[in-house]
């Protein structure tokens, strides 16, 4: 039965999408992707049940998926070289041809490694990731459904590009399961190439210059990425012999060893993670259709790097690569918090502030205690939730209006108010607690206790990203109030929308239950430390907001007092009269200080030592 | 929760409040004292609160009486924290969700002073939140834990394992009590560029039960301050005390600053004093 | 208990907001002048707001003429309640000597409902002072029959 399960989670999404592919018609479409939420969350739930478990199904472990998956290694660089030839890009051909005699190399001249003992293993890390793709991923396909129909009405295309889209978008879905679920190195590694081939594809979908430039560069940043990571396998086959992750990631395996490979393969994590200086990528990848950045953003594709750091984290404790790795976290945690106060186009702020809560969970598998690693898992499941709700609600504002600056999604919540509302509460939920995110950090600043450096970093992350996400709420909402001809959204687009805002919360309710889960039976008290403060501050929450909404109420229904403003409130709202007698506009606007978190300076500066930094960590597990 | 957890609770919830609004009667009376003037009845912060209370007056927005009530609870709830010794880095959390609130309703204001006062508050956070974390970080490290009970439990008082984190307590301190050369957000005095900034639009009752907020979140970080030297009550209490003695001398005899030199110039220097400080305390 | 501090605090903390509605200034700098330490208002609770919002005594000064009259009744009407206005010097009761001038409205009352009149020319800070005093008294006993 858990085999079917598995079958289901990893097989059924891409059956999906190639039937969207063949079946073109839009009914079918909707049909085959509800269905793969429903089945994506059935099967997620039934193996969260009988976790945790190993098991060995034969589509992942049999003699033929081996042979799929040493023969992706070779095939997938092929393609990636082939576009490289079509677009005449030098790094992704150079990249791809460094990749193919990685390739070769394992496969010919180092000896085979044993199979692992089981294809799949799901414990709480895999579990969360698991769960993360099969809820998030769903309702971010389902949300794309309605989006991608105004989307292709906005460019007026004849011809629907929707069939391969959807294709692309499942089949990543079951992509991602795979690799969450897989237990054998080569296996993994198919699967996050191929995650660099969906990523690919999507990030070029509109066909723009952009976009496609955009793409090559997600390319050859994730290409170098699968070098970092092949590279390492190749060396632990070399050294040990194994291919089996819970075996390699045994700390008593590495006493004495050198940690290259480990560093290696946490590089390509970073890279996958879009940790600086490999942020680039991540930021181009914003052209693409929302559904595509949410996707990328909050439930894959970034996720695959966090969930390599957090699998390596047992053999990261006490280390000189984990103290490296926990610094490189905690740096693109800071700068990438300072550059998102700099932004105004939405989504990268939503960009640099995914870089940098991911930067926080390295920072914690970088420390690699059991405290910090449940921390680090209690993040990416939270912030799965929290950022994916962010994501959607920014793709359909701008929408709505055609414009992603905040300056025009200013006042926002007269216009779309159900979605301006998710979207105020998904930025309070990142930096208020007792909600989750907040929580997480919280968790992460005490468990980095050892190292007063990250902690400072951690702190001045933790400062500059409440002051943008509160800026950020303020500014949708800007004291509006609902107007009377406010857009209607399709249930396919508020259902997802509210669905991830209640994730978002009972995840953060759940957040000490969820925490003490992860953790050895030893330290599993939910209510240890500072986390039995938690359900009092919820239910004080709740009360507040019962009296918040009483007070709302009330002062709705009378009317509002003249602004005082430096001039004569005049009867057009947002104009006073002022000098000449006339009706002048009053325009506000948000002080970015461009001077102090400009993007150009910080992505020099940081770019730089963050460079320095991977290299130490490459370095020093060298040395 | 034990029951003596539970009455200490209780005791932070209708004490701290009450203590905070005598702290600004004391900071006024001592203000004027300094000007060469006679200055109020050490009650007048509960005078106006009362008057406040039974204002008549039309809300700026719709928002703003929601924002205010959770701001008071999150102010009175990092109390609730403090006073039954829980962990003081939440404590530090839940007040900056406080001052967040502020910040969000005056945003939902109809006056552009609101507003740029909205703005300047979040800068105004932006520069004491890091000084104040790593300050907490290095009482913390200090104390071997994050509780308030451990802080207050060192047989050696911690100011001398930590000098370098007094200017950015002062720091901390000159803001939250806004005072100058940092009263940027809520310009204190009348005729300021800002009106009242952050506070413009809020009035009435709203504004009462802010300043009630204001009081519990200058308990807090004046608690804080005391726990430099934490040997006993009447210490805590005279620490505290020199706290606010120095913040209102600062305050009379500077002008303000712009947020642009709090932020580039002042913020960076108490912090890098602290992270001295906190590096310090790791090595030895 | 609680109620009478309430009431009590009504009449313990008078916030006054000063607007100069084309005084020479002579009015405005003897009750800028009672700020100051020789004769601190503050002692009665008085503090000197710029914000309507926040004012419960209105302070006027200055004969009022149709353009700040506008002014002067959106500054009045965004007070909360219950509010005083207080209209100083000769200018501001009656229009003082440029009663007859072709811009002048001729005195604060002819905008806003004037509580309390103080003459001079400029008026003293003591007779201003006194005026608060006695907008308080009046203030209480309405409060004290509502």
């Amino acid at each position: 039965m858990t085999e079917a399960y598995i079958g289901l989670l990893v097989l059924w999404p891409l059956v999906a999408g190639l039937a969207c592919l063949v079946l073109r018609g839009p009914g079918v479409r909707s049909a085959l992707v509800l269905a793969t939420g429903a089945a994506l969350a059935v099967g997620g739930l039934a193996l969260a049940s009988q976790a945790p478990f190993t098991a060995n199904p034969g589509f992942l472990a049999s003699e033929t998926a081996m042979h799929i998956a040493e023969a992706a290694a070779f095939i997938l660089p092929v393609y990636f070289l082939f576009k490289g030839l079509q677009g005449k890009h030098l790094l992704v051909i150079l990249f791809s041809i460094a990749q193919l005699g990685l390739a070769s190399v394992s496969a010919f001249m180092v000896p085979a490694a044993p199979a692992a003992q089981s294809a799949v293993v799901l414990d709480g890390l895999s579990l969360a990731l698991m769960l993360v793709v099969c809820f998030a991923g769903s309702f971010i396909c389902i949300f794309a459904l309605p989006y991608m129909k105004h989307h292709e009405e906005h460019l007026h295309l004849k011809v629907s590009r929707q069939p391969g889209f959807f294709l692309i978008m499942l089949a990543f879905l079951g992509f991602m399961n795979g690799l969450a679920l897989s237990n054998d190195l080569h296996l993994f590694a198919a699967f996050y190439e191929a995650t660099t081939l969906c990523s690919f594809l999507l990030i070029g979908h509109d066909q723009t210059a952009e976009a496609k430039k955009s793409a090559y560069r997600a390319l050859w940043m994730n290409i170098l990425g699968g070098m970092c990571l092949h590279a390492g396998i190749i060396l632990i086959q070399k050294q040990f012999g194994l291919a089996d992750i819970q075996q390699i990631v045994n700390p008593a395996l590495w006493t004495g060893a050198s940690l290259l490979p480990i560093a290696f393969i946490a590089a390509a994590g970073c890279i996958k993670a879009a940790q600086m200086p490999f942020q680039p990528w991540l930021l181009g990848a914003m052209v693409a259709p929302t559904p595509v950045s949410a996707l990328l953003h909050s439930s894959t594709m970034v996720k695959v790097g966090v969930f390599v750091c957090l699998r390596l984290s047992p053999v990261l404790a006490g280390t000189t690569t984990g103290k490296i790795l926990c610094l490189v976290g905690a740096f693109t945690f800071f700068a990438t918090s300072a550059m998102a106060m700099g932004q105004s186009n939405a989504k990268k702020i939503l960009a640099y502030s995914t870089m940098a809560n991911l930067g926080l969970i390295i920072a914690c598998a970088g420390i690699g205690t059991p405290i910090a690693i449940a921390a680090g898992i209690v993040l990416m499941v939270i912030h799965a939730a929290t950022k994916g709700l962010l994501f959607l609600c920014v793709g359909d504002m701008e929408q709505t209006i055609g414009s992603r600056d905040l300056e025009d999604l200013r006042g926002i919540i007269a216009k779309s108010p159900v979605v301006a509302f998710a979207a105020v509460a998904g930025s309070m939920a990142m930096v208020l607690p007792p909600l989750g995110m907040l929580v997480g950090k919280w968790a992460a600043l005490e468990a980095a206790a050892a190292s007063p450096i990250a902690m400072v970093m951690m702190t001045l992350g933790s400062a500059l990203s409440v002051v943008c996400w509160v800026r950020f709420a303020g500014t949708l909402m800007a004291g509006k109030s609902v107007s009377a001809q406010h857009a209607h959204s399709s249930a396919l687009t508020s259902g997802p929308i509210l669905s991830m805002l209640a994730a978002a919360v009972g995840l953060g309710m759940a957040a000490p239950w969820l925490n003490s889960m992860l953790l050895p039976p030893a330290l599993a008290n939910p209510m240890a430390g500072g986390w039995g403060l938690m359900p009092p501050l919820f239910i004080l929450a709740m009360i507040g907001w019962i009296i918040g909404m009483k007070v709302l109420r009330r002062q709705s229904a009378v009317t509002l007092a003249t602004p005082y403003i430096g001039g004569l409130p005049s009867n057009e709202p947002g104009t006073f009269v002022g000098a000449l007698g006339r009706n002048w506009v009053l325009s506000e606007g948000n002080p970015y200080a461009a001077e102090i978190f400009g993007e150009p300076q910080w992505t020099k500066i940081g770019g730089a030592l963050a460079t320095a930094l991977l290299l130490a960590l490459l370095g020093g597990a060298f040395i | 929760m034990n029951l003596t957890t539970f009455y200490l609770a209780i005791g932070g919830l209708i004490l701290a409040p009450l203590i905070g609004g005598l702290v600004a009667g004391v900071d006024r009376v001592i203000t004027a004292r300094l000007q060469s003037r006679m200055g109020p009845p050490l009650m007048q912060p509960f005078f106006d609160v009362g008057k406040l209370m039974s204002k008549v007056i039309a809300p700026a927005s719709h928002w703003q009486g929601m924002f205010v009530r959770w701001a008071l609870i999150a102010s009175l709830a990092s109390d609730v924290l403090l006073a039954s010794g829980a962990d003081v880095l939440m404590c530090f959390f839940v007040q900056a969700g406080s001052a967040c609130f502020v910040a969000m309703g005056a945003f939902n204001g109809n006056s552009p002073y609101s507003k740029i006062g909205a703005q300047r508050e979040l800068f105004q956070m932006l520069a004491y939140e890091p000084v104040f974390l790593v300050a907490i970080l290095c009482m913390a490290k200090a104390s071997g834990g994050f509780d308030a009970f451990s802080f207050m439990a060192s047989q050696q008082p911690l100011l001398f394992k930590m000098p370098l984190i007094v200017p950015g307590l002062i720091f901390v301190v000159l803001i939250k009590l806004r005072k100058s050369p940092f009263d940027i957000a809520a310009s204190h005095h009348m005729h300021q560029e800002v009106v009242r900034g952050v506070y413009t639009d809020y009035a009435g009752r709203d504004f009462a039960l802010l300043e009630i907020a204001h009081w519990a979140d200058v308990t807090v970080v004046l608690w804080i301050c005391s726990f430099l030297w934490a040997t006993g009550p009447l210490q805590m209490l005279a620490v505290a005390f020199i706290t606010l003695m120095i913040a209102l001398i600062i305050d009379n005899i500077s002008a303000r600053l712009t947020w642009r030199t709090m932020l580039k110039r002042v913020a960076p220097i108490t912090l890098i004093l602290a992270i001295a400080n906190l590096v310090w305390l790791y090595v030895e | 208990m609680f109620g009478s501090f309430l009431k009590k605090s009504q009449i313990k903390s008078p916030w006054l907001m000063h607007f100069d509605c084309g005084s020479c200034n002579g009015c405005d700098i003897e009750t800028l002048a009672c700020l100051t330490p020789v004769y601190d208002v503050e002692r009665f609770g008085i503090i000197n707001v710029g914000n309507p919002r926040h004012a419960d005594v209105l302070v006027v000064t200055g004969t009022v003429n149709p353009r700040n009259a506008v002014i002067l009744k959106n500054i009045y009407d965004q007070m909360p309640t219950p509010k005083l206005v207080i209209a100083i010097g000769a200018c501001g009761c009656s229009g003082g000597v440029f009663r007859d001038a072709p811009n002048v409205l001729g005195g604060v009352d002819k905008v806003i409902p004037v509580d309390v009149y103080v003459p001079g020319c400029p008026a003293k800070p003591e007779a201003i002072m006194d005026a608060v005093v006695t907008g308080l008294a009046k203030l209480g006993k309405i409060l004290e029959v509502a």
